[in-house]
């Protein structure tokens, strides 16, 4: 085979070895996904075979409808009975999701405002303090979180405020803030001065220049700083765990870790947990991947 | 009406409170309880015992195993997350259509809890039913199930996979975005000077990395060792406290054996150990670039 042959070759191989690659990496990254979407639809006799019905026929929604309803399957051979006596904290998968949504999305929001304002100072206005203070908030994510949980812990208790939304939204924010001001302010320093300068020439404080000039600009950071901020308090789990005691605050990170370390748990309505409690997050990376990308991409290469 | 003069202190007050209160009086209220003896069944004996908290600590087994753990597992977990964030970053950076829909899903894993990445691990390598196991069955690779969450290094290897898996789409953005912003001209200046594929990547792509890459580094190694929810989902820091990293044994010091001294101790060397860390990353890649 004559040098230019094999050089026609491999231009034409290469494309297909990359998109084989990049087919083994989705594999890796969607397969266990798949693997627990399959299990959430399986009965318990199916998964605890060995090996395990890689594809369960009819898939059952027996599972799923537990979750919601408390209702008991009625096929005991294909679900058996005692598992479903012994996992009957899957029952409290909701209530621990609208914990969870009410933490994240009050986190949300309160970056989103508190952040954007304290960014767009530290941005844009010199002020006494400004760089100490900038300094300060980003080096406080320094600290492990181990480090400090004997003392958040205190401060909390103190508070009176155990077990209570308020302590996760606090203790969220404390750990949020830094990243969305870093954030914000390196994206809010990237738009265009000009118009602003004209706001501000036009009459306009501030206040009202960030409002009405600097956030509609800035609509893809503030929707990546939201996200980020969303998924961090959505995610947490060692001060969910520390903060809260019972069902009225604990969060589906702390139920699902209480309910996955049972031992007699049954592995189908733990799947069916992981699938539903992965919808949002995975939902907002999905749809959001490209303003996701781009702001980590931002965030670390400015 | 917030003067134009006080305007930015006003919007920077409230966010500095927030931080100030999870960050100052944690610190020195860790520094307070790990000089005193602190025992939660022993409420009265609250003495000021100086650094003798640090001492039992440091002259522990516990300690050294779990210093032990958090080496190994912080060597392999930072090593493969870098190295397959850089092949992920790689093959996103690339102009075929696999990279194009492996960019949609890159974040999956990134965007779930820990927790749960944990979770579906322990399901996928369960000794018992684990799918892993079923698969290697039926191809006939293995002739029966291996317990692979019972075995030291086994049990290790698994909590990488699963630190990979969730952490390693991170480094792959970070590390793409870095790549996107080396001049294309300089490959083929490599290509005209007969450089081939893998010096392009040597002797081009990698110094353009440097320091994206010592960034990762820090950041992965810090995440490493701080790792808790995997382990507690996981493993529970067995087998023979194979993955009892130091995150877990203070987690353990203070509410398992409810000794707040010995706990506070330990965190301060962890972070300690953070601090130097990050310190000893910097210098290095200060040392690069001069």
């Amino acid at each position: 085979m004559s040098a230019r042959r094999a050089r026609r070759w491999a231009h034409r191989l290469e494309p297909m070895a990359l998109n084989v690659a990049c087919g083994a990496v989705a594999v890796f990254i969607l397969a266990p996904f798949a693997w627990m979407l399959v299990s959430s639809v399986s009965g318990e006799a199916e998964l605890t075979r060995r090996p395990p019905i890689f594809a369960p026929s009819p898939p059952t929604p027996a599972n799923y409808a537990f979750i919601f309803t408390g209702q008991l399957p009625k096929d005991s051979t294909r679900h058996g009975i005692f598992v479903w006596q012994t996992s009957h904290e899957v029952r409290l998968l909701l209530p621990a999701l609208r914990n969870s949504f009410i933490v994240a999305l009050s986190v949300m929001a309160a970056n989103v405002v508190f952040g954007a304002l304290a960014a767009y100072s530290f941005a844009r206005l010199r002020f006494h303090g400004r760089r100490s203070a900038y300094a300060f908030i980003l080096t406080s994510r320094l600290m492990p979180a181990v480090a400090v949980a004997i003392p958040f812990y205190a401060i909390v208790q103190r508070l009176d405020l155990l077990d209570t939304y308020r302590a996760l939204i606090l203790v969220y924010l404390a750990f949020t803030f830094p990243f969305t001001i870093y954030f914000l302010s390196v994206y809010f320093r990237y738009l265009p001065i000009e118009v602003e300068e004209a706001a501000l020439l036009d009459g306009c404080t501030r206040f009202q220049t960030l409002l009405r000039v600097v956030v509609p600009c800035a609509v893809p950071g503030l929707v990546a700083a939201a996200a980020f901020a969303f998924m961090t308090a959505y995610n947490e789990f060692l001060f969910a765990l520390l903060l809260t005691q019972t069902i009225a605050a604990q969060t589906m990170p702390v139920l699902l870790a209480a309910v996955a370390t049972n031992p007699a748990v049954s592995h189908a309505l733990l799947a069916s947990c992981v699938i539903l409690a992965i919808v949002p997050p995975g939902l907002l990376a999905l749809v959001l991947h490209r303003y996701l990308t781009r702001g980590l991409a931002a965030s670390i290469a400015r | 009406m917030i003067s134009e003069r006080s305007y930015p202190y006003a919007t920077v007050l409230p966010v500095m409170l927030v931080v100030a209160l999870f960050t100052v009086y944690p610190l020195l209220h860790s520094v307070y309880l790990s000089l005193h003896e602190n025992v939660l069944t022993r409420p009265l004996d609250n003495d000021f015992v100086g650094l003798q908290n640090f001492r039992e600590v440091v002259t522990g087994y516990y300690f050294w195993r779990s210093l032990w753990s958090t080496a190994v597992f912080a060597v392999m977990a930072v090593a493969a997350v870098t190295l397959y964030g850089l092949g992920v970053a790689l093959l996103l950076n690339q102009v075929v259509l696999g990279s194009a829909l492996l960019k949609v899903v890159v974040l999956l894993p990134w965007a779930i809890p820990a927790v749960i990445s944990g979770i579906i691990w322990r399901w996928i390598f369960d000794g018992d039913y684990g799918v892993l196991n079923g698969l290697l069955l039926v191809t006939g690779i293995v002739d029966r199930y291996v317990p692979w969450m019972s075995q030291p290094f086994s049990a290790r290897l698994c909590m990488t996979v699963a630190h990979v898996w969730k952490q390693g789409p991170l480094a792959a953005v970070f590390l793409l975005a870095a790549l996107q912003v080396i001049p294309a001209e300089l490959y083929d200046a490599a290509r005209i000077d007969g450089a081939g594929r893998w010096h392009g990547f040597r002797f081009v792509t990698l110094p353009y990395l440097k320091a994206t890459l010592a960034l990762v580094l820090i950041y992965e190694t810090i995440v490493a060792v701080a790792t808790f929810d995997l382990v507690y989902v996981m493993t529970g820091g067995g087998p023979a406290d194979a993955t009892a990293i130091i995150g877990w044994y203070a987690y353990t010091e203070i509410f398992r054996f409810l000794n707040l001294g010995h706990g506070a101790a330990l965190a301060i060397i962890l972070g300690g150990l953070l601090l130097g860390l990050v310190l000893v990353y910097l210098r290095a890649l200060r040392a690069e670039e001069a």
